[in-house]
C-alpha cells in the first residue's frame, strides 16, 4: 500500500534501531470487541484521559502566572483572570475540564462495572482504575484550595475536618494533611505540592499500568454478549472515532468556558473567585463541598454525635470505608462473572449504589428547602421533594431495565428505594431507614442464595 | 475506464486530504494562538509586582501635586510632598469610605466628608477616623516613572 | 566552761528571737495568723483561695502595713479582710488603702450602718443612689492618685478615733438643700492651676467659670433651683472616672443617658420655659437615638459621631445660639458650612432668624437625607419656604429642579453601572476599570450633593461636571467590555468551525479507509 510505502523510510530507520516492527504489527492487529452491544461504553476511558490531558497542558500555562502563598495565591489568579491574555480561558478550561474529566470517569466506571469488564483476567484493571479515581478526587480536593477564596478556605477546613476521626493516627493525619492543626499558608503549600507533583507522578504511572493492563488483555466484551469474529480495528477506526469524539467534548469544553466561566451556578460546582480568604473571619452559612463530594458530607450530617459507642464521624467513616472496601474488591466477589455467567446481582448492586448516592447528593444540595435549611421543618420538606425525585429515577431506571433489557433482579434497586420512602416519605430517621432497607436487602438475598444453592444440590443429587 | 475513476479518486482523495490537513493546521492554529499571546507577560505591572503610573497619571501628579491610581482594585492616592518626594496611601477614608485628597498648601490630606485631616503618612490629625490610612511605598524610577509597591501596614 | 556556756544560752536564744522577729514581723501577729486562718459557722475557711494567694503576694512593706491595721484592732473580722484582699489591688493603692483609717473602718461591716458601709459589689453600679460602692471607689480617679477620703472631706487618716473634723467647705446641715456648696467644694483644686499641675497638666482648669454662665450655674446660683445640676450630678462622686473610660457617666456613648436622666424626663422638666414661652421639650433624646448622629455613635459605635456635648458644650452647655448652629455643625460638616456661608440663603436666613442648618435638617432628630428633598414632590423642603418667600423669584425653583435632575441621572446612572458591571463580571470579564471609574462617580454625586448648599447651579455644575465625564468614560468602558465579549464568542465560533471542518475530514478519511478495508476482506 502506498501509506505504508511512504512510511518506509523512517520505520527502517527506526526498526533497525529499536526492533518497533513487533509493536507496529501489534498496533495494526490490535482491535475493539464488535457485536450487537453498543460500542459507546468503549469510548469513555478515553474521553476521561483526553479531560486529563487537557487538565495536563492547562495546568501547565496556568503555572506560569500562579504563585502560591498566603499573600499572592489570590491575586495572582485575579490578575490572570482579568490581565493575563486569554488567562480566563485557561482558567476557565481548567476548571471545566475536572469537572468534566470525572463526570467521564464516573461513567466509565460504572459501565464497567455493569458490562462485568472488572472478571477475570481483568482484576487489576479494576483496582488500578479504582486508584485513579481516587487520585482524581484528590486531584479535585486540593485544586479546589488553590485560588485561596474565601469559599476554597471553608471547604476544604470542613472536608480535611474529617480526617480526624480516623481512629488512631487521625490527629496526626490531620496535621499531616494541613500543615498544622488548622487550615494556613502551610496547608496551600502542601496541596500545591500534592496537586503539581505528588498527584500527577502517582496518576501518570498508574494510568501507564492501566493502560498497559488493557493494551496487554484488549478491551473487554460486555458478559454473554455475541461478540463477532472479527472486532474493530483500532487503527484507523477505532482511533479516529475516538479523535472526533474528543474534538466534539472539546467543543463543548469551549462552549462552556466562555459561556459560563464560572460554572453552571450551582452550589458545589461555582469556581467564581469571590473574596480572598480570611482565616480569621467566621464561616459563612451554606458552604458545601465539591458536588462529587456531597454524598458523602450528607451521610455524615446523618449520624447522630454519637451512636453505638463511637462518635458519629467515626461510625460514619467506618461505614463509608466499608462500602468502597467492598466496591474494590467486586472482582472477586462477583463469582457469577468469574464463571463467565449473567450476574444481575451486581449489575442491580450497581443501579442501587446509584441511586442511594442520588438521593445523598440531592439533599446536599436542600433541594425543597422552605426557610432556613437547618429547621426541622425544612429538613422534612428537603427529604420529601429528594425522595421524589429519586423514586422517579428510580422507576425510570427499573423500568428501563425490566422492560428494554429484560432484566429480573432487583434487590438492591429496591432496598435503595425503600430506604428513600421510609425516609423521605414515612419520616424515619435515615439510619434506621437505611438499617431496615439493608437488613431486609442482604436477608432477601441470603434467601437467594441458599435456595439456589439447594436448588442445584437437589438438581445435582438426583441425577 | 478504470484508470479514470482512479484518477478521480486519487483527487478527489488528494483533496480530502488536504482538507484534512488545512483543517488541522489551522485549528491547531487556533489554539496556539491564545497560548502564545498568554505566554508573553505584560508590561504594567505583574500580579503582586508593582503598579506603574501610567502617562496620564504622572502628568496629573505633576498638575495637581496628587492623582488617584487603581492598584490591585483598590483606590491609592500618590503625592508629592514639599520636597519633590512621592509618598503613597490608600485613598478611602477610614471612617465612612469617603475618597480623601491631597491640600498642598495645609501638607494634609483632607476628608470633605465629615473634614478629617490626615499627615503625610496617614496618621488621624483630627476629626472622626478611627484608624490611620494604610500606607504604600512609592518609589520613582530613573526613567521618571513611579512604582507602587504592595500594601505595607503601618506601624503604630 | 559549763557556767560560760550556761550562760551564753538565753543571750543567743533571746538574740536569735530578737533577730527572727526583726526579720519576720508576721511572725509576732498572732491576730493577723488568725484571722487568715478563720473558720465560718460551718467549718470552712473565710478567705478564698484567691485571697489567700493575693496575701500570699503581698510584699514585706504591705505585710507589715496589714499586720500594723489589725494588730490596732481596725481589722478585726475575717470577713473584713477577705473583702479588702478581693479588691486585688496594685501595689501604690493597696499602700493608701492600708494607712487610710476612714477607708478600713468604713469598710467593716460591723461597725457601720447601711449608709455609711461601703460594700463591695463586683459591677460598678455609679448610679446616682449608690455612691458606697466600694470597687467604684477604688477605681475613682482620686484614689488612685493617692486623694483618699480626707483630701475632701477632710481629718486625719491616720487618726484612729472617732473625730469627724471635716473642712469647712463641707457642711453639716442642710447640704441637701442648696448644693452650691458642691461647685466650691470641687473648684477648690479644679480650679487652682498651680495644683492641679502636680498632677495632670493637660487638665482644663476653667469649668467652674464656664459652667457659671451656663443655664446650668444660673439655675443653681441664682434660682437656687434644687432640679439644677452640679459637678456630681455628672461625674459622680466616688467613682470618679476619666472622660476616656468606657465606665465613665461622661463616656461618649454614655452622655446621652447622663443629659437625658433629667432632660427627657418630663417631671423633672416640668415648669422649664422656652424663649417663647411654650414647654422646654423633652424629645431631644428620643429623637438624637433615631437620627443619624445617634445611630452613628449608639448602635454602629463610632465615636466620631457627636453626643449632646459636641454641640451644647460641657460645663457650659447651652442652647446652641442662632448664629452659631452653622459654625457648630461646620466643625465636621465643613464644607457644607463653607458653600452655605457664601451663598445667599445665608443672608436670607439671618433676616428672619432663622437656625441655618437645622431650619433643613432639624437638630436633634437630623435623618439621612434624600434627593427627593430637592424635588417639587411631597417630601420637598424648598416649596413650603419659597412659596412664601421668595415666591416672585422662578430662578430658586428652577435651580432646585436642576439640582435634582442632575443628582438623580448621576445616580441612577451609578445604579445602572453597577448592575452592568455585575453582569459583566459573571461573564467573565475584568471589570476592575468599570469599578474604578464608578468610585470617581460615586464621588462626584457626594460632592455635587453637598454643593447643593451653594444654591447655584454655577458651583455645582464645576462638581458635577467630573461625573458626566465619568459616566462617558464608563459607558465606554462598558462598550469596550461588550466587544471583548462578542471577539470570545467570536473566537469561540471561529474555533467550533475549524473544529467542525477538522472532524469532517476525519470523519471522510475514515469512511474511506473503512470501505478500503471491507473492499480488501471481500
Amino acid at each position: 500500500m502506498s501509506d505504508l510505502d511512504r512510511g518506509r523510510g523512517w520505520r527502517r530507520w527506526l526498526d533497525s534501531r529499536y526492533q518497533i516492527t513487533p509493536l507496529i504489527e501489534f498496533l495494526r492487529h490490535k482491535e475493539v470487541p464488535k457485536g450487537p452491544h453498543s460500542m459507546f461504553w468503549y469510548y469513555l476511558g478515553g474521553t476521561t484521559m483526553f479531560f486529563f490531558v487537557v487538565q495536563i497542558l492547562t495546568g501547565v500555562l496556568l503555572l506560569m502566572y500562579y504563585q502560591p502563598g498566603e499573600a499572592t495565591a489570590y491575586e495572582s489568579i485575579r490578575y490572570l483572570t482579568t490581565k493575563v491574555p486569554f488567562g480566563w480561558l485557561m482558567r476557565s478550561i481548567h476548571c471545566w475540564s475536572a469537572h468534566l474529566m470525572i463526570i467521564s470517569l464516573v461513567a466509565h466506571m460504572f459501565s464497567t462495572m455493569m458490562l462485568k469488564a472488572y472478571r477475570p483476567p481483568r482484576e487489576l484493571t479494576w483496582v488500578t482504575g479504582y486508584i485513579l479515581f481516587a487520585l482524581t478526587l484528590g486531584f479535585g480536593f486540593s485544586g479546589y484550595l488553590l485560588p485561596w477564596n474565601k469559599l476554597a478556605f471553608f471547604a476544604t477546613s470542613v472536608g480535611t475536618d474529617l480526617v480526624k476521626s480516623v481512629p488512631l493516627v487521625g490527629n496526626w493525619m490531620l496535621q499531616v494533611l494541613r500543615g498544622g492543626p488548622d487550615v494556613t499558608a502551610n496547608t496551600l503549600y502542601r496541596f500545591f505540592g500534592l496537586h503539581v507533583v505528588i498527584l500527577p507522578l502517582a496518576f501518570v504511572a498508574l494510568i501507564g499500568v492501566h493502560l498497559l493492563f488493557v493494551q496487554r488483555q484488549g478491551m473487554a466484551p460486555p458478559l454473554g454478549a455475541k461478540v463477532a469474529p472479527r472486532g474493530m480495528k483500532f487503527f484507523p477506526s477505532f482511533a479516529l472515532r475516538d479523535l472526533l469524539l474528543w474534538l466534539f467534548c472539546f467543543m463543548v469544553l469551549l462552549v462552556l468556558a466562555v459561556f459560563l466561566p464560572y460554572g453552571p451556578g450551582i452550589p458545589g460546582m461555582d469556581w467564581e473567585l469571590g473574596e480572598k480568604a480570611d482565616p480569621l473571619a467566621p464561616a459563612f452559612p451554606g458552604i458545601k463541598p465539591e458536588w462529587y463530594f456531597l454524598w458523602e458530607y450528607q451521610l455524615l450530617k446523618e449520624f447522630p454525635p454519637h451512636l453505638f459507642g463511637l462518635e458519629g464521624p467515626q461510625l460514619c467513616l467506618l461505614v463509608v470505608t466499608v462500602l468502597l472496601g467492598i466496591w474494590a474488591i467486586i472482582p472477586w466477589l462477583d463469582r457469577q462473572a468469574r464463571r463467565d455467567q449473567p450476574s444481575p446481582g451486581f449489575s442491580d448492586f450497581g443501579w442501587g449504589a446509584i441511586l442511594f448516592l442520588t438521593f445523598l447528593t440531592l439533599k446536599a444540595w436542600d433541594i425543597g428547602a422552605s426557610g432556613p435549611a437547618t429547621s426541622p421543618a425544612s429538613l422534612k420538606a428537603i427529604s420529601w421533594i429528594c425522595a421524589w425525585w429519586t423514586i422517579a429515577a428510580g422507576v425510570v431506571i427499573v423500568g428501563v431495565r425490566f422492560w428494554v433489557h429484560h432484566h429480573r433482579w432487583f434487590f438492591f434497586t429496591g432496598a435503595a428505594l425503600l430506604h428513600v420512602v421510609l425516609h423521605g416519605l414515612l419520616g424515619l430517621s435515615y439510619l434506621v431507614a437505611g438499617a431496615i432497607a439493608a437488613i431486609l436487602a442482604v436477608g432477601v438475598v441470603t434467601a437467594c442464595i441458599f435456595r439456589d444453592r439447594r436448588r442445584q444440590a437437589n438438581a445435582g443429587g438426583s441425577r | 475506464m478504470a484508470g479514470n475513476t482512479s484518477n478521480q479518486k486519487s483527487t478527489r482523495r488528494g483533496f480530502f486530504d488536504f482538507l484534512l490537513g488545512a483543517s488541522s493546521v489551522a485549528w491547531l492554529g487556533s489554539l496556539l494562538y491564545p497560548v502564545i499571546r498568554y505566554l508573553k507577560p505584560l508590561d504594567r505591572a505583574g500580579a503582586i509586582g508593582p503598579t506603574r503610573l501610567t502617562k496620564e497619571e504622572l502628568a496629573k501628579l505633576e498638575k495637581e501635586r496628587f492623582v488617584i491610581v487603581p492598584v490591585s482594585g483598590r483606590r491609592v492616592l500618590v503625592l508629592q510632598n514639599a520636597a519633590q518626594e512621592v509618598l503613597a496611601v490608600d485613598a478611602k477614608c477610614t471612617h465612612e469610605g469617603c475618597t480623601v485628597q491631597f491640600l498642598p498648601a495645609e501638607s494634609a490630606i483632607w476628608c470633605a466628608c465629615h473634614n478629617a485631616r490626615f499627615d503625610l503618612d496617614g496618621r488621624v490629625l483630627s476629626g472622626p477616623p478611627p484608624r490611620p490610612l494604610p500606607k504604600y511605598a512609592a518609589e520613582r524610577q530613573e526613567d521618571g516613572g513611579i512604582l507602587i509597591v504592595a500594601e505595607r501596614r503601618q506601624s503604630e | 566552761m559549763r557556767i560560760f556556756s550556761l550562760a551564753l544560752c538565753p543571750l543567743v536564744c533571746i538574740f536569735a528571737t530578737a533577730v527572727a522577729a526583726e526579720e519576720n514581723p508576721l511572725a509576732s501577729s498572732a491576730k493577723l495568723t488568725g484571722l487568715l486562718a478563720a473558720a465560718g459557722p460551718d467549718g470552712k475557711p473565710v478567705l478564698s483561695p484567691e485571697q489567700r494567694t493575693y496575701f500570699d503576694g503581698l510584699n514585706d512593706h504591705l505585710k507589715a502595713l496589714l499586720t500594723k491595721a489589725v494588730d490596732a484592732d481596725i481589722i478585726t473580722r475575717a470577713d473584713h479582710l477577705g473583702s479588702i484582699l478581693a479588691l486585688g489591688l496594685r501595689p501604690q493603692k493597696m499602700e493608701v488603702f492600708l494607712q487610710d483609717n476612714c477607708v478600713l473602718c468604713h469598710t467593716d461591716p460591723e461597725v457601720q450602718k447601711p449608709e455609711t458601709f461601703f460594700p463591695l459589689s463586683q459591677e460598678s453600679t455609679n448610679s446616682p443612689a449608690h455612691h458606697l460602692n466600694l470597687r467604684d471607689f477604688v477605681d475613682d480617679a482620686h484614689f488612685r492618685r493617692g486623694l483618699s477620703c480626707a483630701g475632701c472631706h477632710g481629718g486625719d487618716p491616720a487618726s484612729d478615733k472617732l473625730e469627724h473634723s471635716f473642712v469647712k467647705e463641707w457642711p453639716g446641715t442642710g447640704r441637701d438643700k442648696d448644693r452650691g456648696w458642691v461647685l466650691s467644694f470641687c473648684a477648690r483644686c479644679h480650679s487652682d492651676p498651680t495644683f492641679m499641675n502636680r498632677f495632670n497638666p493637660a487638665l482644663p482648669t476653667d469649668q467652674l467659670a464656664k459652667y457659671k454662665e451656663s443655664p446650668h450655674g444660673k439655675l443653681l446660683l441664682e434660682t437656687k433651683d434644687p432640679r439644677a445640676p452640679h459637678c456630681v450630678s455628672c461625674h459622680g462622686v466616688h467613682g470618679i472616672r476619666s472622660a476616656k473610660n468606657p465606665l465613665s457617666k461622661v463616656y461618649p456613648k454614655r452622655v446621652h443617658e447622663t443629659c437625658g436622666a433629667c432632660h427627657a424626663n418630663a417631671e423633672t422638666m416640668a415648669g422649664f420655659k422656652l424663649p417663647d414661652g411654650s414647654p422646654l421639650p423633652t424629645s431631644q433624646l428620643a429623637e438624637y437615638r433615631t437620627s443619624v448622629h445617634g445611630r452613628a455613635l449608639l448602635e454602629r459605635g463610632d465615636l466620631g459621631a457627636p453626643a449632646c456635648n459636641n454641640c451644647h458644650g460641657n460645663h457650659a452647655a447651652m442652647p446652641v445660639g442662632l448664629s452659631s448652629v452653622s459654625q457648630s455643625c461646620g466643625l465636621c460638616h465643613a464644607g457644607n458650612a463653607s458653600l452655605f456661608d457664601g451663598s445667599k440663603h445665608k443672608q436670607a436666613f439671618e433676616e428672619h432668624k432663622w437656625p441655618q442648618c437645622a431650619k433643613c435638617h432639624g437638630n436633634h432628630g437630623i435623618s439621612k437625607t434624600h434627593d427627593a428633598m430637592l424635588s417639587g414632590g411631597p417630601r420637598s423642603l424648598c416649596t413650603e419656604c419659597h412659596q412664601q418667600y421668595a415666591k416672585d423669584n422662578p430662578e430658586c425653583t428652577a435651580t432646585a429642579d436642576y439640582f435634582y435632575a442632575s443628582i438623580t441621572h448621576l445616580d441612577e446612572s451609578w445604579n445602572r453601572f453597577g448592575v452592568i458591571a455585575e453582569q459583566l463580571a459573571m461573564k467573565g470579564l475584568d471589570v476592575d476599570p468599570i469599578h474604578d471609574k464608578l468610585n470617581e462617580l460615586a464621588d462626584t454625586v457626594k460632592q455635587a450633593r453637598a454643593h447643593v448648599h451653594s444654591f447655584s447651579k454655577n458651583s455645582f455644575d464645576q462638581v458635577a461636571a467630573p461625573g458626566n465625564q465619568a459616566m462617558q468614560s464608563i459607558s465606554t468602558l462598558v462598550d469596550d467590555a461588550k466587544s471583548e465579549f462578542r471577539l470570545r464568542q467570536l473566537g469561540l465560533l471561529t474555533s467550533i468551525v475549524l473544529m467542525g471542518l477538522v472532524m469532517i475530514a476525519i470523519y471522510l478519511k475514515l469512511r474511506r479507509l473503512e470501505r478500503q478495508e471491507d473492499r480488501s476482506h471481500q
